[in-house]
């Protein structure tokens, strides 16, 4: 991967530079974009990482992808198979892609719209980061909720008080996608 | 207002008013009419310049009926003109006797006929007064009068049978209406002739005849349309023209060549053939088309010009006459350019200056004799002016040349393919492409779309393509040093094998093939080993030649010719191997090929590798030395590993490993992995013994270069193997799993060793259809026998003819197969196709293995997005995976299908594939 050799500290600069271009060389920024992107599905085939999965949609211009997360073992999300969606932005991986759970999820990180309060999605992404290093984050944020900053406070309090409540609801939430 | 009425109305009109309208022989006789004309001009130039015009005409007709008035006036006279025109009027008058006479008689000289019409009594005395008399007084009336009489009688009488005539089909018809015209002209014109005309002033008397003749002309050209006679004369004129230009004995001389070869040449002083000039001397050349013409040209000249004449004389001659011959003439040029020079392509070619000559003495010499006797203006036989001028004749051959090189063009395909033997008709091309780019632009255009048809389509081998290619370069690198037209043509050629997987394949064979061997015919096979001698013959002088496009110190510079493409660049030199080697945007595919070609070849045991050497250093001349150091690496390491086999070898020896009974010596060819390209292979065990000896050498090797670790690739060299049976032995190189396999039948029993496919492929971790191929292999060199499918003994003991028919006969033991598998060739055969079966299952093995990483694809779309039909997998795939997916539709169905029965996938409705988690 070319840009796992990138300092994290010049990220902002970078991407402001790369902003600045964006008016007058959209054309090669997407190129770039798709470069990064394609070698990144290389990356995500041939090497899988368990649980997690993830291809671009049949649009063709590859911006955006359904990501697969198998929910882990010993959570009460074991074997629900839960769908992301992806969109990247043209300056990508400069900003972070926008990150949303299609599945309906009960989760304290996670409100009812799908939004995703994770840092590394906002404030602390960096360029280092990819698409599977996003999902095997989240994937570990199933299993452990940072519950000092919930979406759904409901959903925080649950998991502290009652986990076997909590997994009723989780279960109660969760529909499968394919049925569609 | 008269000056806007022509003349002749105006005076007309005047005599009109001075005569009675009936008195038409009132006329004045010719002569004075002459002189009017001759005034003529001078009364209309003063009319233009003169404002009182109107009096000066009136003027001056006045003054003519003052004349006309004084010849005749009174009218006793006129009693004995009426009985003189009377007397003459029966005289001329001409018997209604029908065509049918006429027609038997066309033969004849004549004399018969005229006297069955009744022509050549002369006139009786009184007769012969009155005519004298009408001749001195008025003969314009006269003549007039007869001139209407032969119209008349024309077409009461002769116009039926003419038209009934001309619808009659068969050869000559135009010849026989021809002489049928003559004589009715003879019948018409020869009392005349005889009788009348010597009465009057010689001046006269030809406007006199001429009349008549007009009359006459005039009468048959409407009884016999054109559109009818045309086509006649055209068929008449070509069967003449077609010996006299010699268009015959050409269309003979190929026929003759074919039938007999004996050599019996005919003694030909004339010839008009392109063959029997290029054999004589230039001083007999000149004489050849002009002297001792043949008995039959002659004859055939005569009879033409004879019959033109005629045609002249009845007056169906003339201009139209002269359009037929001229279209007849430019078919002729076109059939004889074809006959005498389609396929005469030695060099140098001489044609251009055959052609010439033949225009110049044969084409233009009937061209003026004609012309002389069918000339549009009937008063111009006498005027002796050329009809052919010297223009004309430059004009012909110029249009001959053209016809050459478009006969050259429509050859240049097969010139090409015959090339370097065609060499004389591209010189001949050149002539006709060098001034015109018109003609170039033909030249390319047709060209292109031969090349078309004819070569850029599936049924070529790439070998021929690029053999015809190479011509090409050679070809129109002769006929346009300039090398535009070549890279007009080389355009489509170019981009066709680039499309072709194989080019690459058959460019560097040819280029490692034996030159030595170029020159044999029978090698024309499948590899280009002309390429392989182009290599050595050309880099001497491409290197001299090597000047770029800005080289500011030549002189002899010249801008691009004006019809090269926007994004030409000259070709420095008729270089055709790199012209072939520029085919590909990088040098990258040509030299991978070459690697992989050469990695076969190095791999071979052999005493030397110069021809490779060679080749290499020849092509790092082009390529430099960087891009060709993989395979410099590749002979490095052949030669390097000769030398360390010795010292390993010697190694050995010094430190007591000596040579064991029954175990061979072990060669080693070491290769750097890095260079070298993948070898398909397949792995297996091989006999104990060679591990060991491996194993020793591995052990000499590391001690001799530290840090380098041998890898034995068991797959690939070769083995010597001695075989020693009951009552026959067996000697001869083969490959290591053949060697392998056949080991695995050594035993020390008495009773020959038994082996199964399945055992042999658990001994010797092989796969059983190489095990199979191995098997087959040593069966066809009647070591093996196959006793049951899949089961192979080995053969102590050869048996006798007697044997092995009653084998055959019995059949007991084997099913069909195995009784052919005593026939050592089919077993052979069989062999090979195991072997390729073998060869086919690594190839699927290797194509499996990047279905592989399709099939993470397949999982990763089908896990994220759902069910998907195929089409839409395909699309997505051939979308996402980088370098596109190199398998179809259908190979995409069977491997779905394939997963679907090991259940990775299911089928949902309407025919998705959905993932089974």
């Amino acid at each position: 991967m070319d840009y796992s050799m990138e300092d994290t500290q010049n990220s902002a600069p970078e991407a402001q530079q790369a902003n600045k271009l964006h008016t007058s060389g959209q054309k090669t920024d997407t190129q770039s974009v798709t470069k990064r992107l394609q070698a990144e599905l290389m990356q995500l085939m041939l090497s899988p990482s368990p649980g997690i999965s993830a291809f671009p949609d049949a649009d063709g211009n590859l911006l955006s992808w359904t990501a697969t997360i198998t929910g882990p073992t010993e959570t009460p999300y074991e074997g629900l198979i839960l769908k992301l969606s992806f969109e990247f932005p043209n300056n990508y991986p400069y900003s972070p892609p926008t990150v949303l759970f299609k599945t309906p999820i009960y989760h304290p990180n996670v409100d009812f719209s799908g939004r995703i309060c994770l840092d590394i999605l906002k404030d602390k992404w960096s360029a280092v980061y990819n698409v599977s290093s996003v999902l095997l984050s989240l994937q570990s944020l199933l299993g452990e909720p940072n519950n000092a900053s919930p979406l759904n406070a409901q959903a925080a309090e649950l998991w502290d008080s009652d986990q076997a409540e909590f997994k009723r609801h989780v279960l109660a939430r969760h529909q499968d996608l394919d049925d569609e | 207002m008269l000056s806007t009425v022509p003349l002749n109305v105006g005076r007309r009109r005047v005599c009109g008013s001075v005569f009675s309208p009936a008195s038409l022989e009132a006329h004045p006789p010719k002569s004075t009419l002459d002189l009017q004309r001759e005034q003529m001009p001078n009364a209309s130039f003063q009319e233009s310049t003169d404002s009182s015009s109107t009096f000066k005409a009136d003027s001056q007709s006045t003054s003519f009926a003052t004349i006309g008035g004084s010849t005749d006036a009174a009218s006793p006279e006129e009693d004995t003109l009426n009985q003189a025109r009377q007397a003459a009027k029966e005289f001329l008058s001409v018997p209604n006797l029908g065509f049918e006479l006429l027609y038997k008689f066309r033969n004849t000289d004549g004399s018969q006929v005229l006297k069955e019409w009744n022509r050549l009594s002369p006139p009786s005395t009184e007769t012969a007064e009155a005519l004298e008399y009408l001749m001195r007084a008025s003969p314009w009336t006269l003549f007039e009068w007869y001139g209407n009489d032969i119209r008349r009688h024309f077409l009461v009488n002769f116009r039926t049978g003419l038209s009934k005539l001309s619808k009659s089909t068969g050869g000559g018809l135009l010849r026989t209406i021809v002489d049928c015209l003559q004589l009715a002209r003879r019948i018409y014109l020869a009392p005349v002739v005889q009788h009348l005309l010597p009465l009057i002033a010689t001046p006269q008397a030809g406007g006199f005849l001429a009349q008549l003749q007009r009359a006459f002309t005039t009468v048959v050209q409407y009884s016999l349309p054109w559109k009818k006679i045309s086509p006649l004369l055209a068929r008449e004129l070509t069967q003449d023209a077609v010996i006299i230009l010699g268009i015959d004995t050409l269309d003979e001389d190929s026929d003759a060549d074919r039938m007999s070869l004996d050599g019996a040449e005919m003694e030909r002083a004339y010839s008009v053939s392109y063959k029997d000039w290029r054999q004589e001397s230039p001083e007999a050349r000149t004489h050849m088309m002009v002297e001792g013409e043949d008995g039959r040209v002659i004859m055939a000249r005569d009879q033409l010009l004879e019959f033109l004449s005629g045609l002249q004389l009845v007056g169906l001659g003339g201009d139209q006459a002269q359009k037929v011959f001229a279209n007849v003439m430019n078919v002729m040029m076109g059939d004889f350019i074809r006959a005498a020079y389609a396929g005469e392509w030695e060099s140098p070619s001489t044609a251009p200056q055959h052609l010439e000559q033949w225009v110049e003495n044969v084409y233009a010499r009937l061209a003026v004799q004609v012309l002389a006797i069918i000339h549009s203006d009937p008063a111009g036989a006498q005027s002796g002016a050329m009809d052919v001028s010297f223009r004309d004749v430059e004009k012909w051959r110029l249009m001959g040349i053209a016809r050459l090189g478009k006969l050259r063009v429509s050859e240049l395909f097969d010139v090409v393919v015959d090339w370097p033997a065609s060499c004389g008709a591209v010189e001949d091309l050149r002539r006709f492409t060098s001034n015109s780019s018109g003609a170039r632009l033909y030249v390319t255009h047709f060209f292109s779309i031969n090349l078309l048809q004819r070569l850029l389509h599936p049924g070529a081998s790439t070998v021929e393509i690029l053999q015809v290619y190479i011509s090409i370069i050679r070809a129109f690198h002769i006929l346009d040093p300039k090398g535009v037209l070549l890279d007009r043509i080389a355009r489509p050629i170019r981009r066709y094998l680039r499309d072709r997987d194989d080019t690459v394949k058959v460019i560097v064979s040819g280029l490692l093939a034996d030159p030595a061997t170029a020159d044999e015919p029978a090698n024309t096979g499948d590899t280009l080993t002309e390429l392989a001698a182009e290599l050595t013959k050309v880099h001497q002088h491409s290197m001299q030649n090597n000047r770029s496009e800005l080289d500011y110190d030549d002189l002899y510079w010249v801008p691009d010719p004006v019809d090269a493409a926007p994004d030409y660049k000259k070709s420095r030199s008729v270089d055709v191997i790199d012209s072939l080697v520029s085919l590909f945007d990088s040098k990258e595919t040509f030299v991978k090929e070459m690697q992989t070609l050469l990695a076969d070849r190095l791999i071979q045991k052999r005493q030397n590798y110069d021809q490779e050497i060679t080749v290499l250093e020849l092509l790092k001349v082009r390529f430099g030395d960087s891009a060709l150091q993989a395979c410099e690496v590749m002979l490095k390491d052949i030669a390097d590993s000769r030398r360390l086999d010795l010292t390993v070898r010697n190694d050995q020896i010094l430190s007591g490993h000596r040579k064991q009974a029954g175990v061979g010596k072990l060669h080693a060819k070491i290769l750097s992995r890095f260079f070298w390209p993948e070898f398909q292979e397949q792995e297996f065990k091989v006999p104990d013994e060679i591990i060991k000896l491996q194993e020793r050498y591995a052990a000499c090797f590391e001690r001799r270069k530290d840090s380098r670790k041998l890898m034995w690739r068991n797959a690939l060299g070769q083995v010597t193997v001695e075989l020693e049976l009951e009552n026959h032995t067996f000697k001869d190189e083969v490959t290591t799993w053949q060697a392998t396999v056949i080991y695995a039948f050594q035993s020390d029993s008495d009773e020959p060793a038994t082996k199964t496919i399945p055992e042999l492929a658990d001994e010797l971790e092989m796969t059983p259809p190489l095990i199979r191929s191995a098997c087959l292999f040593w069966v066809s060199k009647r070591i093996l026998t196959e006793v049951h499918r899949d089961t192979f003994r080995v053969l102590e003991v050869l048996p006798t003819e007697d044997e092995e028919d009653n084998a055959h006969a019995a059949g007991d033991f084997s099913d069909a197969s195995d009784s052919e598998a005593g026939d050592t060739a089919t077993a052979a055969a069989a062999a090979e196709a195991a072997a390729a079966a073998a060869a086919k299952e690594s190839a699927e093995a290797a194509a499996m293995e990047k279905m592989n990483v399709h099939w993470q694809f397949i999982v990763g779309m089908l896990t994220n997005q759902g069910p998907m039909a195929l089409n839409r997998i395909v699309m997505m795939l051939k979308i996402a995976v980088p370098g596109g997916f190199p398998f179809s539709n259908e190979e995409l169905r069977e491997f779905l299908a394939g997963m679907v029965s090991k259940g990775k996938l299911e089928i949902v409705n309407g025919g998705n594939y959905k993932i089974v988690h």
